[in-house]
């Protein structure tokens, strides 16, 4: 991983949990949660586990109110810019507005700065079921962040109802996105029950669930 | 349509638009903003409206217009924006116009919070416009059951000339589930609606008046009456309920919604321990599903509702249960989602009373 990942995707892509996953696998120091949209299903639901971490969780509740949100990002958000020793994952809500949100630190990392623009897609939301719609939402993060996607992640899924197809169905539809966009497919992210089949482009990783219910 | 994977929120939208809604109505609040924002976006494109109004109040009288215009009515909101609502819902419900109602609900009272709840139960079942009056009221437990709801529910709607509300707690609202909208029963076309107000007024019988004023306490009266007659039919037609492992049950729970899940997850390990639970599970919840009372074996020992509100339900049960059998109760509230570990928890510490009485 690159040391600054920024992490976006339509909403319910499930980027969210990749970006708690990512952050305690690969002993990440930040998460920012910039995601201020979702009201239910955040990284501060599991913050106590992501301190036993090690990881830092900058999000917009006030401390020790967590069902309080101010439409505010803190500042320490940006302290990864600062101090090059930290790596950083960024998650972004997922809409236009929510990749707005990158601009603010553009001004603090260079064009050949250590960053990621990584885009979470799962071909079983309505909204990216094929190639046509991934390259529209693709180009509307692009726009509204200022910066370039630089790899896909595929968490095609259906939750409990996954099946190895569905994942390979996934990889054949970002194929051809990646292919024409001249970037990669950086992960394939799939949970324990769901063993995979065939072969991937992209690194596969386990996914485990630290934000959704048990029982749902 | 093969399945897709869905945000409650956002499945409702689009089923409302598969149910053959033609006007939205509404006014945002949290934890049910997907729905008006779904619309916002896929209203137009099928040729049909989207109003955001300047406050609920204002979104439910639109609901009044176009249901009254004889338009297939949409509205949606959470609990306070609800309350707000009641007043509009009760001309709806006086004047015998059809629409449906979403209601996403959060923990209250007042302004409350903004987590999952089942708080709104009397809200939504007792009426909180004034009359006699009722709303159909659906409480489905998962997002396919309620996107076959809210497809059905512009019919049933139509049918009894009488609003629909679907209540779903948040959770259901930001969970994501896959749904097969071709798995929902089909909707059949609006019939032609004789009563509707849509400016004609050369057809046969005159010009038609949408009112709920009946200045004549002999002739409100009537009208009280017909209106019981359609509620007599829901009561007589439309309890919908689904028994699991009650057969040989000791303890049967009565959940609905997303508590519901949780007691089924709570049923199972009580179950591998070899405890005898089931469940009821009411699916309207008004009419109250008082037929699956009747349908439970005499060995049953006792009857635990199960909410996530403080007992708002439970009093529907007593009275269902007509003291056949032993109540009790378990609830978290104001946006607490109980885990299925408390549930079995309260179960065990119910036997071990049991056994040293």
């Amino acid at each position: 991983m690159r040391r600054i990942t920024f992490l976006c995707g339509h909403y319910g892509s499930g980027k969210s949990e990749i970006a708690v996953n990512l952050a305690i696998d690969c002993g990440i120091d930040y998460l920012v949660d910039l995601d201020v949209i979702n009201p239910y299903f955040r990284s501060r639901s599991v913050h106590e586990r992501l301190a036993a971490e090690g990881v830092t969780l900058v999000e917009s509740s006030i401390e020790k109110a967590p069902n309080s949100d101010l439409p505010v990002i803190s500042a320490k958000g940006a302290v990864p810019f600062h101090d090059k020793s930290l790596s950083a994952i960024y998650d972004l809500g997922g809409t236009r507005e929510g990749a707005k949100l990158v601009q603010q630190y553009r001004h603090l990392f260079a064009a050949d700065d250590a960053v990621d623009f990584l885009v979470v897609v799962n071909v079983f939301r309505p909204e990216t079921t094929d190639a046509e719609k991934i390259h529209h939402l693709i180009d509307t993060l692009e726009t509204a962040a200022d910066l370039k996607a630089t790899g896909l992640i595929n968490n095609s899924n259906l939750i409990k109802e996954t099946r190895a197809e569905h994942i390979e169905k996934g990889e054949g539809v970002l194929t051809e996105v990646a292919s024409a966009r001249n970037i990669p497919i950086r992960y394939t992210f799939h949970e324990e029950s769901v063993p995979l089949k065939g072969t991937f482009s992209g690194e596969t990783r386990l996914l485990r669930r630290y934000l959704a219910k048990k029982w749902l | 349509m093969a399945k897709v994977l869905m945000k409650g929120n956002e499945a409702m939208a689009l089923a409302a638009i598969e149910g053959g809604c033609d006007a939205f109505f509404g006014y945002p609040i949290t934890p049910q903003n997907e729905i008006p924002e779904y619309l916002s976006r896929h209203m137009g494109e099928k040729g049909r409206v989207f109003v955001q109004a300047e406050s609920e109040v204002a979104a439910i009288n639109m609901v009044y217009g176009a249901a009254g215009a004889g338009a297939r009515a949409l509205t949606s909101s959470s609990s306070p924006g609800i309350a707000l609502k009641q007043e509009g819902i009760s001309y709806i419900a006086g004047s015998e116009l059809p629409c449906v109602i979403i209601n996403v609900m959060r923990g209250g009272p007042g302004l409350g919070g903004i987590q999952p709840s089942q708080a709104d139960y009397n809200q939504v079942t007792k009426g909180g416009g004034n009359g006699d009056y009722h709303l159909l009221a659906f409480a489905p437990e998962n997002l396919q059951e309620t996107v076959n709801i809210i497809k059905e529910s512009f019919d049933l709607a139509d049918y009894y000339r009488n609003p629909v509300i679907i209540a779903v707690d948040g959770l259901l609202g930001q969970m994501m589930e896959p749904v097969d909208l071709e798995a929902a029963p089909k909707t059949e076309d609006a019939k032609e609606k004789k009563w509707a107000a849509d400016g004609n007024s050369d057809r046969e019988g005159g010009r038609n008046v949408i009112t709920s004023i009946h200045l004549d306490p002999l002739e409100l009266e009537q009208h009280n009456l017909k209106l019981k007659k359609k509620y007599d039919e829901m009561r007589a037609k439309e309890q919908r309920y689904e028994m699991i492992e009650t057969d040989d049950a000791d303890i049967v729970f009565v959940a609905y919604g997303s508590m519901a899940r949780i007691a089924r997850s709570a049923v199972k390990t009580l179950r591998e321990e070899g405890i005898k639970v089931g469940m009821i599970r009411p699916v309207t919840i008004w009419p109250f599903p008082e037929k699956a009372f009747d349908e439970l074996s005499k060995s049953v020992k006792t009857l635990l509702t199960l909410e996530m509100s403080l007992g708002q339900m439970h009093e529907d049960v007593r009275a269902a249960n007509n003291g056949r059998f032993q109540l009790d109760f378990y609830g978290r509230t104001g946006g607490v989602v109980p885990e299925p570990e408390e549930i079995i928890d309260h179960v065990k510490r119910m036997l071990e009373k049991e056994g040293s009485s």
